[in-house]
C-alpha cells in the first residue's frame, strides 16, 4: 500500500482532469493493481469516510504515514504573506502545505502552477503566488531551496500546463513499485525521463523546419510554426511529439504554436503586448533560437535550408 | 417549541468554482439558512489588464481545466466581436465541436465521479437498490464508475485532434481556428464518437438506441419509456431516476425558480460576421431568461448584467455592468456572514435579480416558444418541471445528463458539416473596442467582456456559472440560487447532513465535501465526516 494524499492550492483542476483522461493506467489501474492508496483527492478520494481534516492531522503529526503528497496548483501567499486568499479546511492551505511536506516520503508538483507559479504568478501576481520550490526560473520557492522529502528528494517537479497524464502516473508508478531511487532529476528538478527532448523532438512539422517552410497564418496545412507564430518547440524540453496527447495529437501537429508550457517561464514575455502567438525577432532573426544554436550558425542554416528547399515543401502536405 | 438552531460549517464542499465553502443552519431537521462562499482568489482579471488582446486566449482557459474549451470560446468570440472579424463557418463548426466534445467528455465523469457515489452513502440503505447502487457506483471499484470514468477521456480525444491536447488548448483564435482537420482526423473523430455512443450512451446509459431515446418527449413518454423494458428500467439512467424517487432527491433543492441561459452554439451561416448585438439571433441554443413563477420567457442580453459586492471581498461599489468594473480585491477577507464572506459577486439581472444557471436552466429554456423559429426546441424538462412541481436535485441533475444525446447530436453535425478544402481561418485587423463572447458551458451560462485600448487589454472580466449559482446575497439580502435552493433540505442526521452535498452537487459543485458540524449554542463538534 502507497499513501497518496493529492491537494489543489491556487489550481483550476486541469491537472485533474488530465490525470481522469489517464489509460494504462487509469486512475482506477493505480488503485486496483498498484495498491495506491488515494486517501483524499478533490474530485476522488472518497472510500476512507473519514474526515478530511482528522486525516489531515494524522498525517501531520506522522500517526499515519504519508507516501506521496501530490500538490496541484500554487501556493497562495496573499494577502502579505498570510495565505489568507486561499482557505482550505479552516487554515490557509500554505499552513497545510508545510505541514504536509515535511512528513512526505515524496512531494510531487504537478503543473506548472505547482512547479514554477504559472499563469497565477504571471505580473502582477496578484495571489503572490509561489511554486512549491521554485517561482518561475528561481530556485526555493515556497518550500526553500533546502527541502528534501523523507526520501531524500527534493520537490520532484512535474510541469506542463497541464500535466500529461502519463507524465504523471508514470511517476506514481515508479514510486509505487520501488524505483523511486532512479528517478533522476534535472536542473528544474524535472525527471529526466521525460523532459531531455525537446517538442520538436517527432513534430510532424520538422521537415518543414529543416528546410524553413514557414506557416504564415493560421488553418494551412503546411509549414513549421517557428518563423512566424511563435511556436516554442525547439526550445522546449517536452515530450509531448514523443507522448502524443490524448493519445491522439499534440499541439504542433494539430497547428498551433507550442507555447512552451514545460519551461520557467510560462507564459513568456509575461503576455506583454505583441508577444502572443507572434515569432518575435530582432532584425529579421529570431530573438529565441533553438536550444544550443547560435546566431551565426542560425543565419548559416536558413541560408542553405531555404537554397535546398524541394517543391513539395510548400505544398498541402497534411493533405484534406 | 422549535429546537434550537445548529449551525453546520463545510469546508470545502468543493473547489473546481474557487474553493466552495458553505454554513447552514438547520433546526428540527431542516435546513432554515444557508451561507455559500468562495474561498480562493487568483486575480485573472487583474493580470489580464494591460497584457496582449490575445492574452485571454491564453490565461481565461486555466480559469477553469474543467471547462477550457468554453472559456476559450468565450475569448475567442469576445475578440471577434471587438475586432471585427469575419469567422469562416468551418471555424464556427470546429469551436462548437471543441465545446461539445468538452461536455460529452463532462457527462460520465460527474455522473460517476462525483455525484453517484452519494447515493452509495449509509443513509440509503434501507433504499431497495441500495445493493446495486454500492456495486454499479462504489469509488474505483464499482463496475459501472471504473467504465464512467475512464470512458469520459475518449470525446476529448477529437478535442486533441483540433487543438493538440484537452485541457487547455488554445486553438480558437480571432478570425478562426488555428486547425484545419485533415479527412483522416474527421473519420477519426467519427469512430470516437460512436465508440462513446456504443460503449457508454446506448449500452449503459440509456439501456436503449439514441433514436428511441430521442421520441421522449413529455413527462408522460418517459414514465412510459421507464417502464418498457427492463434494460430501460435497469440502465444507469433508468436506476438513477428510480433510485432519486425512492430516496426522496425529487423533494428538495427548488432554488429561486428563474433560470438565466447565454444561448450557445452559434450557426455556421449566421453569425459569420459576430457582433455583440447579432447573437442572440445566430444561435442554435437560444438564450433566456425563464421565470418559474410566471412561467414567462424572455431573450437574455449582456446589457442587464449587474454585479453586486456588498457581500463579496471587494471594495468597489455595487451594481456596476461587468465593462464598469475594476477588481479590487479587500485585503483583509474576514469571514463575516452579516457582511462580506466570498470571493463571487452576487451576479443579478437589473430587471430580473438573482438567477440560476445552469444545464436545467438551459432545458428549460429549450421548452420556450421564444427566439426564432428555426432555433432549438425540446419540451420534456419543462414538462417535468411543471408536473413535478419545480426544480429538485433530481431534476437539476437529469437535465444535466438530459443534454448528451443533443450535443451528441450537434458533434455529428459539425462533422458532417466540415468543408475540408474551405478556410479555417481568415486574418483580422486587430483594432480597439469593447467585446462581448458568451457561451453555456456544461455547468452553466459563462462569459468575457474584453475591452482593448491602445492595441492591450484595458479591462477583461468574466462572469462564470458559479458565480451565477454561488454567488453570495445580494445588497437587499437576497440569497444567491444555491444558498436559496439549500433552504427546506431534510437533515436526516446533523452529525451527517449529506443531503447538503445532493444540493451542492446538482448544481455541479464538483467536489467532495467535508462537514464538520458544530453545536450553535456550545460550540461543541457534533461530528467530523464527509458527504460524499
Ligand atoms: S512546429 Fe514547432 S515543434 Fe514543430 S517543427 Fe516547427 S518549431 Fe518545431
Ligand atoms: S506542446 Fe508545448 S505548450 Fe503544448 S503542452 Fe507541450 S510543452 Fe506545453
Amino acid at each position: 500500500m502507497t499513501n497518496l494524499l493529492w491537494l489543489q492550492g491556487g489550481a483550476c483542476s486541469g491537472n485533474t482532469m488530465s490525470f481522469l483522461n489517464a489509460e494504462e493506467p487509469s486512475a482506477c489501474d493505480l488503485v486496483t493493481d498498484f495498491g495506491i492508496n488515494v486517501l483524499w483527492h478533490p474530485s476522488l478520494g472518497l472510500e476512507l469516510g473519514e474526515n478530511l481534516k482528522k486525516l489531515l492531522n494524522a498525517l501531520t503529526s506522522g500517526q499515519m504515514p504519508l507516501d506521496i503528497f501530490v500538490f496541484e496548483g500554487t501556493v497562495v501567499n496573499a494577502p502579505n504573506g498570510t495565505g489568507e486568499w486561499n482557505r482550505f479546511a479552516g487554515r490557509p492551505m500554505k499552513d497545510w502545505v508545510t505541514d504536509l511536506a515535511k512528513v512526505a516520503g515524496y512531494t510531487v508538483a504537478i503543473g506548472d502552477c505547482a512547479t514554477y507559479g504559472g499563469i497565477p504568478a504571471t505580473a502582477p501576481n496578484p495571489s503572490e503566488s509561489q511554486g512549491l520550490q521554485f517561482l518561475k526560473r528561481q530556485q526555493g520557492g515556497y518550500l526553500g531551496t533546502s527541502y528534501r522529502s523523507k526520501a531524500g528528494l527534493p520537490v520532484i517537479n512535474i510541469p506542463g500546463c497541464p500535466a500529461h497524464p502519463d507524465w504523471i502516473t508514470q511517476i506514481v508508478v515508479a514510486v509505487a513499485t520501488g524505483r523511486g531511487a532512479e528517478l533522476s532529476l534535472d536542473e528544474f528538478q524535472r525527471p529526466k525521463t521525460f523532459f531531455t527532448s525537446f517538442t520538436q523532438t517527432g513534430c510532424t512539422r520538422n521537415m518543414h523546419f529543416a528546410y524553413k517552410v514557414s506557416a504564415t497564418e493560421y488553418g494551412q496545412r503546411k509549414g513549421c510554426l517557428f518563423y512566424d507564430l511563435g511556436c516554442r518547440g525547439p526550445m522546449t524540453h517536452s515530450p509531448c511529439n514523443r507522448i502524443l496527447w490524448n493519445r491522439q495529437s499534440s499541439k504542433t501537429r494539430a497547428g498551433m504554436p507550442c507555447m512552451g508550457c514545460t519551461e520557467p517561464e510560462f507564459p513568456f514575455f509575461e503576455l506583454a503586448p505583441g508577444t502572443v502567438f507572434k515569432t518575435q525577432t530582432l532584425m529579421g532573426v529570431p530573438k529565441d533560437l533553438p536550444s544550443g544554436v547560435d546566431k551565426a550558425g542560425y543565419v548559416k542554416l536558413t541560408a542553405a535550408a531555404k537554397a535546398a528547399s524541394p517543391a513539395w515543401a510548400e505544398e498541402d502536405i497534411f493533405v484534406v | 417549541m422549535p429546537s434550537a438552531v445548529q449551525t453546520l460549517d463545510i469546508s470545502p464542499v468543493g473547489r473546481v468554482e474557487g474553493d466552495l465553502d458553505v454554513r447552514v443552519n438547520i433546526q428540527d431537521g431542516v435546513v432554515v439558512d444557508a451561507w455559500t462562499q468562495a474561498e480562493l482568489f487568483r486575480g485573472f482579471e487583474i493580470i489580464l489588464r494591460d497584457k496582449d488582446p490575445q492574452a485571454g486566449l491564453v490565461v481565461t482557459p486555466r480559469a477553469c481545466g474543467i471547462c477550457g474549451a468554453s472559456h476559450l470560446t468565450c475569448a475567442a468570440w469576445a475578440l471577434d466581436t471587438a475586432w471585427q472579424t469575419e469567422v469562416p463557418r468551418n471555424a464556427i463548426l470546429a469551436r462548437n465541436l471543441g465545446q461539445l466534445v468538452e461536455s460529452l467528455q463532462s457527462l460520465p465523469r460527474h455522473h460517476y465521479g462525483l455525484f453517484m457515489i452519494d447515493y452509495t452513502h449509509k443513509n440509503y440503505s434501507s433504499s431497495k437498490y441500495y445493493k446495486e447502487a454500492v456495486r454499479r457506483y462504489a469509488p474505483f471499484t464499482g463496475a459501472n464508475y471504473e467504465i464512467g470514468v475512464t470512458i469520459s477521456g475518449k470525446p476529448v480525444e477529437i478535442y486533441a485532434l483540433l487543438g493538440g491536447q484537452w485541457p487547455h488548448s488554445s486553438y480558437m483564435v480571432p478570425g478562426g481556428v488555428m486547425c484545419a482537420p485533415t479527412l483522416t482526423d474527421v473519420t477519426r473523430a467519427w469512430s470516437i464518437l460512436e465508440y462513446f455512443r456504443r460503449e457508454w450512451m446506448e449500452k449503459i446509459w440509456l439501456g436503449c438506441s439514441l433514436e428511441r431515446y430521442e421520441q421522449i418527449k413529455s413527462y408522460d413518454d418517459f414514465m412510459a419509456w421507464l417502464d418498457e423494458t427492463p434494460h430501460h428500467a435497469n440502465s444507469d439512467l433508468g436506476m438513477f431516476w428510480r433510485m432519486s424517487i425512492d430516496c426522496g432527491m425529487d423533494k428538495y433543492g427548488q432554488g429561486h425558480g428563474r433560470f438565466v441561459s447565454w444561448g450557445y452554439l452559434p450557426h455556421e451561416d449566421k453569425y459569420q460576421k459576430p457582433t455583440i448585438e447579432g447573437r442572440n439571433a445566430a444561435v442554435i441554443m437560444k438564450s433566456g431568461v425563464y421565470d418559474g413563477r410566471s412561467d414567462t420567457f424572455k431573450l437574455m442580453d449582456q446589457n442587464f448584467t449587474r454585479e453586486d459586492t456588498a457581500h463579496a471581498w471587494y471594495d468597489e461599489p455595487g451594481g456596476l455592468h461587468p465593462f464598469d468594473r475594476k477588481t479590487v480585491p479587500t485585503q483583509k477577507n474576514a469571514v463575516d456572514m452579516g457582511g462580506k464572506y466570498s470571493w463571487a459577486t452576487a451576479v443579478c439581472h437589473d430587471e430580473s435579480g438573482r438567477l440560476e444557471a445552469g444545464p436545467l436552466s438551459r432545458q428549460l429554456i429549450a421548452g420556450g416558444k421564444h427566439g426564432e423559429s428555426w432555433q432549438h426546441y425540446d419540451p420534456l424538462v419543462l414538462d417535468m418541471y411543471k408536473k413535478l412541481g419545480g426544480a429538485s436535485v433530481m431534476l437539476r441533475h437529469f437535465a444535466r445528463m438530459h443534454e448528451g444525446v443533443k450535443l451528441y447530436r450537434q458533434a455529428e453535425h459539425a462533422l458532417r458539416e466540415f468543408r475540408l478544402n474551405d478556410p479555417w481561418y481568415i486574418k483580422p485587423n486587430e483594432r480597439d473596442g469593447r467585446g462581448w463572447g458568451a457561451t453555456e458551458a456544461i455547468r452553466g451560462a459563462l462569459c468575457h467582456w474584453i475591452d482593448v485600448k491602445d492595441g492591450k487589454i484595458k479591462n477583461y472580466q468574466i462572469i462564470a456559472p458559479t458565480t451565477w449559482n454561488v454567488g453570495p446575497r445580494a445588497a437587499d439580502g437576497t440569497r444567491g440560487p444555491m444558498e436559496q435552493a439549500l433552504i427546506g433540505s431534510p437533515i436526516k442526521d446533523p452529525s451527517d447532513p449529506v443531503e447538503v452535498g445532493h444540493v451542492c452537487r446538482s448544481y455541479d459543485s464538483c467536489l467532495v465535501c467535508t462537514v464538520h458540524a458544530h453545536d450553535a449554542k456550545t460550540g461543541e463538534e457534533l461530528a467530523r465526516f464527509r458527504t460524499a
